[in-house]
């Protein structure tokens, strides 16, 4: 290639980058201001939106909630989704294969007209602000996740041995825990960390349908986005970026060992 | 195989305890409220006295538009809010759309001192606050807009402009920037402040939503000049905004508290507002918030230095315009609300 | 079983073959059963929803009627804001492809590490949180950001640019959430392109532009389809970025839906609105179906 155009690209791929990682780079920076004001740089450094974050109460609750809700989705979702990844793997039915396609539909939908729907069903039962509520949705929303990357991992899988197991005298279920399952753990895995993130991350149903004591972070986040431009959330928004940062690292090492997503 | 085993055995446990510790914790009130430095000053100041002294623990969810929720949550049967205070008008509209539960006064007695005319059946007043007009002393020196007209002069004042992203009390600015005497206010001549709005809309660089917004527009100097709360103003002047404000024309309004219909903690919510009427504790949040609490007997217990700035001093009364919650709880009211979606979006 | 008497094998065969069937049967039964959990999740809280959108949608009060539509093609608020959210759409949409190419090209043409290193710095903004990164947008495009800083420092501008607040923040950011989502499937699609074919375009004598253009674009296109039907889907449903950035202002059908659900209590114009987004989405996925498989295309989301 004559090296015009390779100095172009090059130019244009680091403005690129470097557009895709300064807003969260300035975000690290402001979360060490010592001021309310949104200056950049900062004037001093100090730790007081960290104080303001991990002393408040309110922030405390949101962020255990938001936990312990994507916990619980998170497993009630992984075995929902990996039975049906098996069956759909296995199973030659055309109706299996045509219901498929639906499973995938929550992340077809338009978020915001789920939240809009969930919300309205919600309000009519009662499940406005609860956690099963808060856990059904979130587990319908992030299915696809765990269902995809499962079902991806039972393809590399050759079924065969499963069936060797069997022939050998041990039970189904025995035979896929035993032989199966610790074949295709990364893409489980793999699975169960996008519908933890997805669960923990999830702000536009959170929006509709939590609240009160069940309060999520991104919900308090938004709220506190949407009325002031409270500087705690820089803090919250380090602490967010370390863990993203981890959970990267962590999905890429295992991404070595099986290219499940 | 085996640690996966073990993993979801320990977090079932994990999730026992905790539901299980939080089965056990102290009840929790759900006060819904602004955000902000309105509550910044208010949680030292009256929450977390009410907390130690009741013994529940207060949740606040803050949302600047609380009555549209309230509606969809009573109507669910199963209120997520326990208390939640207003502006004037919306408590008077919740009672006549049935929403709120009725006040046991008999359980406020701190509400004894709050005058007659801020009270009813289901609701009872919490403090005044008036919508006073900004503007940016790095913008404009000290010659600032000083009055409603002011601020649609774009000639005289340019610069960077915010309204309220809602008809109250725009309206009423929008009249008084058209020469309506203060006196001929009410019933609003909704047409002519429409169209008065429109003339100003296209210098509008922002349309609020919240008070805290309007702190941070002013503190960041996102915008030259702005109508926003006497205590939202306050606030940035104390962050360092550079700014200044009149009580010229400014439009007062008062906060009430309410219980929603249906709440699963009514006492607890009742003990809760009167906490919040408390009149030291109500003199203890206007030292750190400019507003007008409506216990009378919270003058007590303030230096009369700092009652000068108050909403309430009779100073400020004098030149402030009171703004009618009857004639927006009424039919021609709601109406006007209910253009401003349309005036927005042309 | 071949020992056995003719008449014999003839008599069992149909037993057998009954009992593999039976067996069959029994077998799809269970695969039924393992894929019911997931089947109900997804038809309680998605299906009955969308069910329920879709009933309110035709209603008021207790009778039913097209008002709900109706007034989206009369209200200019209703219609101006489809035709936005398209437009703002199509902007970002296009945009994406004009910067993600080079990205994705760079990555897919690199070494293994410069590679793996732009991958990750597209990667780390995809795994933050979109409230962390519209904040962050809010910091850096506000009157007083850094951007206006920078420039009024350098002397390039004597006044703020109106950066935030408006079209151009909402473009910005949605910009910034959407490009991961285009730069990957053009990844994929680039990196499939054997490294001969280029250098053969070059060796016989191919400008820069004609290998591009006969050999890498009509190679990367389905990763350019993707990436595109990706993206605009999800921008033309997007609420948090438009409704940070956006100054109150509404811009896009998602805070439609929201306003006139939550402070309105319009559920009927809510649900017709949503459900006049929720046909054009799947209009476009029956479209791009016929093209490339939809699993594909939301397996890379």
């Amino acid at each position: 290639m004559n090296s015009w155009p390779r100095l172009l690209l090059w130019i244009t791929t680091t403005i690129v980058l470097i557009f895709m990682v300064l807003p969260i780079v300035i975000v690290v920076i402001m979360s060490f201001s010592n001021s309310r004001f949104l200056t950049f740089p900062p004037p001093a450094v100090s730790l007081r939106w960290y104080e303001a974050y991990f002393g408040s109460p309110d922030w405390m609750d949101a962020t255990w909630n938001s936990f312990l809700l994507a916990v619980i989705a998170t497993v009630v979702t992984v075995p929902i989704g990996t039975a049906a990844a098996y069956a759909a793997n296995i199973s030659q039915s055309k109706m299996v294969r045509r219901l498929q396609l639906l499973l995938l539909t929550p992340v077809m939908v338009p978020v915001i007209i789920l939240a809009a729907g969930i919300y309205m069903v919600y309000a009519q039962v009662g499940l406005v602000a609860t956690k099963t509520g808060l856990v059904c949705a979130y587990a319908m929303m992030n299915l696809p996740y765990v269902f995809i990357s499962v079902l991806a991992g039972l393809r590399s899988f050759d079924m065969n041995q499963e069936d060797v197991a069997r022939s050998l005298g041990v039970n189904r279920f025995t035979a896929f825990m035993k032989v199966t399952l610790p074949q295709i753990r990364p893409s489980v895995i793999t699975g169960a960390l996008f519908a933890f993130i997805g669960a923990l991350d999830e702000t536009v149903v959170s929006l509709f349908i939590a609240g009160g004591e069940n309060q999520t972070l991104p919900r308090r986040m938004f709220m506190s986005l949407r009325n002031e431009i409270d500087p705690t959330i820089a803090s919250i928004s380090s602490v967010l970026i370390t863990i993203s940062f981890a959970l990267m690292i962590m999905s890429s090492l295992r991404g070595k060992r099986a290219h499940a997503v | 195989m085996r640690t996966l085993t073990r993993a979801v055995s320990v977090m079932s446990i994990a999730l026992a305890a905790t539901l299980s510790t939080a089965a056990l914790a102290q009840e929790a009130v759900t006060y819904a409220t602004d955000g902000g430095a309105i509550l910044d000053a208010m949680s030292p100041a009256l929450i977390k006295p009410a907390e130690k002294s009741l013994g529940i623990r207060v949740i606040t969810d803050t949302n600047a538009d609380r009555y549209p929720p309230l509606k969809a949550q009573v109507a669910s049967g199963k209120p997520i809010w326990d208390v939640v205070d207003f502006s004037a008008g919306y408590c008077a509209r919740g009672v006549s759309e049935g929403l709120l539960e009725p006040l046991d006064y008999s359980k406020i007695p701190n509400a004894a001192s709050v005058p007659a005319a801020f009270k009813d059946t289901h609701s009872v007043g919490l403090s005044a606050y008036a919508t006073v007009l900004a503007y940016n002393t790095e913008t404009f020196g000290d010659n600032g807009p000083k009055s409603w007209a002011d601020f649609w002069d774009v000639k005289k004042f340019p610069g960077r402009r915010a309204l309220r992203n809602y008809a109250r009390p725009m309206l009423e600015i929008a009249l008084l920037a058209d020469g309506v005497a203060p006196a001929n206010l009410y019933p609003l001549d909704v047409d002519r402040a429409y169209a008065k709005l429109k003339e100003i809309k296209p210098h509008i660089a922002v349309w609020w939503t919240s008070g805290a917004e309007t702190t941070q527009l002013l503190v960041d100097g996102e915008v030259d000049m702005l109508p926003l709360w006497d205590g939202r103003v306050s606030a940035a002047l104390r962050e360092g905004a550079p700014a200044k404000f009149t009580r010229n024309q400014a439009i007062m309004e008062n906060t009430c508290l309410a219980v929603p219909k249906g709440t699963q903690h009514k006492d607890s919510a009742l003990k809760l507002i009167n906490s919040l009427l408390d009149p030291k504790g109500q003199a203890a949040w206007v030292k750190e918030y400019t507003t007008g609490p409506l216990n009378t007997e919270f003058a007590k217990y303030v230096d009369p230095n700092r009652l000068k700035d108050l909403t309430t001093s009779p100073e400020n009364l004098a030149m402030q315009v009171p703004l009618s919650a009857t004639w927006w709880a009424s039919p021609a009211g709601a109406d006007a609300e209910k253009r401003w979606l349309g005036f927005m979006q042309n | 079983m071949s020992d056995l008497p003719l008449e014999q094998q003839i008599a069992s065969t149909p037993s057998m073959e009954e009992a593999i069937a039976r067996a069959e049967r029994a077998e799809q039964r269970m695969y039924l059963l393992l894929f019911a959990p997931a089947l109900l999740l997804v038809l309680l809280f998605l299906g009955i929803p969308l069910a329920i959108l879709a009933f309110q949608s035709f209603r008021e009060g207790d009778s039913f009627t097209l008002m709900h539509y109706a007034r989206i093609f009369q209200e200019p608020i209703y219609w101006r804001t489809y035709y936005d959210t398209l437009e703002i759409s199509v902007i970002v949409t296009l945009l994406s492809v004009i910067l993600g190419f080079p990205l994705a090209y760079a990555a897919a043409v690199a070494s293994r590490r410069w590679s793996a290193l732009i991958l990750a710095l597209v990667m780390l903004p995809f795994w933050t949180s979109v409230l962390v990164r519209t904040y962050a947008w809010l910091v850096v495009l506000q009157r007083r950001g850094i951007i206006n800083t920078t420039l009024l420092n350098l002397g390039i501008i004597d006044q703020p640019l109106s950066l935030s607040h408006n079209f151009v923040a909402v473009l910005i950011g949605m910009l910034h959430v959407m490009l991961p989502f285009m730069v990957f499937p053009l990844y994929a699609a680039i990196s499939k392109i054997p490294a001969e074919l280029l250098q053969a375009g070059h060796s016989l004598g191919g400008s820069p532009a004609y290998v591009f253009r006969r050999v890498i674009l009509p190679l990367s296109a389905p990763g350019i389809i993707a990436g595109s039907i990706l993206v605009f889907i999800l921008s033309l449903g997007f609420y948090l970025t438009p409704e940070l950035l956006g100054g109150g202002k509404t811009i896009m059908v998602s805070s439609l839906v929201q306003r006139n659900v939550e402070l309105y209590l319009q559920f009927g114009a809510a649900s017709a609105v949503a459900m006049i987004l929720l046909v054009t989405v799947c209009i476009i996925f029956w479209a791009v179906d016929r093209v490339l498989p939809v699993e594909k295309i939301v397996g890379m989301r």
